[in-house]
């Protein structure tokens, strides 16, 4: 007697193996690619990495020169816009999270965000230029600079923001008007101690991206860096690590342009790799600490 | 946290602290509370005057922080719409000649030194570009998910956010700098003898790698946030993996699936520096590609140096005069680049509404 097989089709099965093959190989071809990139960098990056590279002033004509203003001058920025769209970015997210009520208006708002958080960053570029280079004169410097990148930040602040707020488990919130608490006494006091993991993800996030941005600070910040360093002032030229990657490749004087992006690129990946590394240990140890 | 009553004249605390009169006007009144030994002492309030004085405030402090930001977008569309417009009407401080919209935005020549500013090769090339990414990232995107969601163990699925987490967190200098030392070598060596590969190929690739975590991550969602019942009815009636996954599943997450899609060729069409620095910069591309007969046609397309719109505007807005009509042309293109974004969150929009 023929035993009855209920299995799908041959032809089905093989074609089930073969479509689960080809998955894999299409993601492991995704870390393929990412190793390659970070390969190749760390490669040709590693040999003109050293201290000396890292702590002398840039050259203009010559081979040998180093990144110190640009490394400055990339952390500083850094932490300025974040310092200008935090208060912004926090508060909009509150107020999207906790006040505004859906309909209309929050649709809207929420288009908004959505639509600053996709302008391209060229866009934003020319923005800085027109408003912070031009029309305020504050020619290319690190205030400049400091404020497009703001704008960069301000949509991905705000919407973090909001979603880790809504994340907060509900009983938190109702055991705090329970007690009698205000409404802004709950939403610093409860909400937002409550909602720090997702929040602090975020500004690290949104700092990596400022970390990494050339774009706005070619337009913004100029491609010149202050005589001495560090120079905190605001006014000086404020030439970032992406900027420079992307100017002496691009403009071609220094006989060592190559070398120097090199190097550059590798300084950059490392510091990324750490604040990548940074962000889920931290996130991990709030995480157990909240339960 | 303290909330306790500090106003309460020092008794006996229990009584005062009884009733929960949130708002003041519940059942219990302040006047209720005060005990007859205390009755000449102030009215009980519940709340510090200076908690409730700045809740009041608080309201308002947040709203004008969104406010900013949508103040922000209108800003950003009138500088752009006020500037790209000198191009074309006369605006105070306007040096530059008024061109026509026919020859900047029908021109197929852009030479600002002869006066002609003709927009198209970098609308094509911006188009050819992102079509030719978006042709590979939404399809490997989507099989990503698919198999994130549908066949990875779950260590790989973790290897796997990692990876797409470094793609997306990678500068577009460092992209850039990869595919101008990595990737062209490797290019013209393996496909052109040793002639140069910048172009469309090389640019297409690059962003591919850099947009393909935005299409992965928001085709998971899409495919987590279908019913399980979907994939166990589909299961149930003998189907494969595969089958489930090509017959229902992807069927039933598609609106899903394009708003992905769509969204990654808006983050595609922005991105300026790293295609800037392999695509070549040639706004003379379309001649070009005609006159070079030394390369198969599709090698041509491939391989002739080419222009878009963003890599055209960090090419030469530095160079040119501020209100110059060149200057302004290149203003134009900006405000076009921020309407061509701002219509792919609307047509996201209108894609998820028609799924609701």
């Amino acid at each position: 007697m023929k035993k009855l097989d209920l299995r799908p089709r041959l032809s089905a099965r093989i074609m089930d193996r073969t479509m689960k093959a080809a998955l894999w190989a299409v993601a492991l071809a995704f870390i393929a690619a990412l190793l390659v990139v970070m390969g190749a960098i760390l490669k040709q990056g590693w040999p003109v990495l050293n201290w000396g590279f890292l702590t002398k002033m840039p050259e203009t004509l010559d081979a040998g020169g180093g990144i110190r203003p640009q490394l400055f001058n990339s952390l500083y920025l850094v932490a300025l816009s974040l310092a200008a769209s935090l208060p912004i970015g926090i508060g909009a997210g509150i107020y999207m999270a906790e006040y505004a009520k859906e309909g209309r208006w929050m649709n809207f708002l929420r288009l908004c965000i959505e639509t600053l958080a996709a302008t391209p960053s060229i866009v934003i570029a020319l923005f800085g230029l027109m408003v912070f280079v031009q029309a305020l004169d504050w020619s290319f410097s690190i205030r400049s600079g400091a404020m497009a990148l703001a704008l960069l930040n301000i949509p991905v602040l705000a919407r973090v923001t909001e979603l880790s707020i809504r994340g907060v488990a509900h009983e938190l919130k109702e055991a705090s008007y329970g007690l009698g608490a205000t409404k802004l006494q709950t939403i610093l006091r409860v909400l937002l101690p409550a909602a720090a993991p997702g929040l602090l993800t975020g500004t690290v996030l949104a700092a990596g991206r400022a970390f990494g941005e050339s774009a706005v600070l070619v337009f913004t910040a100029g491609t010149n860096t202050s005589m001495m360093s560090p120079d905190f002032s605001l006014k000086a030229p404020g030439e970032t690590l992406a900027v420079h990657l992307w100017y002496v490749v691009s403009d071609g004087t220094l006989p060592d342009a190559r070398e120097i992006a090199a190097g550059t690129a590798a300084v950059m990946v490392l510091v990324l790799l750490v604040l990548n590394i940074m962000v889920r240990l931290v996130d991990r140890r709030l995480k157990r600490h909240a339960r | 946290m303290d909330f306790r009553n500090t106003n309460a004249p020092a008794g006996p605390l229990t009584e005062a602290v009884r009733p929960v009169a949130l708002e003041g006007n519940g059942p219990v009144t302040d006047e209720a509370l005060i005990l007859p030994a205390q009755a000449s002492a102030a009215p009980l309030k519940f709340k510090r005057p200076w908690a409730l004085l700045a809740d009041r405030g608080a309201g308002t402090v947040f709203l004008v922080c969104t406010l900013v930001l949508v103040a922000l977008i209108f800003s950003l569309l009138g500088f752009l719409a006020w500037r790209g417009a000198g191009a074309f009407v006369a605006i105070p401080g306007n040096t530059g000649r008024i061109l026509s919209l026919r020859e900047v935005f029908l021109g197929l020549d852009w030479s600002p030194s002869q006066d002609r500013f003709g927009v198209l090769p970098f609308i094509f090339g911006s188009f050819t570009v992102v079509g030719l990414s978006i042709a590979l990232a939404g399809p490997l995107g989507i099989l990503t998910a698919v198999f994130v969601t549908r066949v990875a163990p779950r260590w790989m699925r973790a290897v796997m956010r990692q990876a797409m987490d470094l793609l997306v967190g990678i500068p577009s200098v460092v992209y850039g700098i990869f595919g101008l030392a990595t990737l062209l070598p490797l290019l013209s060596k393996g496909w052109l003898d040793e002639q140069p590969a910048a172009g469309f190929l090389a640019s297409a690739l690059i962003l591919t790698v850099m947009i393909v975590p935005t299409v992965v991550s928001l085709s998971i969602d899409a495919f987590e946030a279908l019913p399980s019942s979907l994939d166990e009815g589909a299961r149930a009636l003998g189907s494969t993996t595969w089958q489930s996954i090509a017959r229902v599943l992807i069927p039933a997450a598609w609106p899903r699936l394009v708003t992905a899609v769509v969204l990654g060729m808006g983050r595609a069409i922005g991105e300026a520096m790293a295609i800037q620095m392999v695509i070549g910069n040639n706004p003379q591309w379309i001649g070009l590609m005609r006159t070079l007969t030394d390369k198969t046609p599709v090698l041509r397309f491939l391989f002739t140096p080419a222009s878009t719109l963003t890599t055209e505007l960090v090419q030469e807005l530095p160079n040119t005069a501020a209100h110059s009509a060149w200057n302004n042309v290149l203003f134009a293109l900006g405000l076009l680049l921020y309407l061509l974004t701002m219509g792919s969150i609307l047509l996201t929009r209108r894609l998820s509404r028609r799924r609701a």
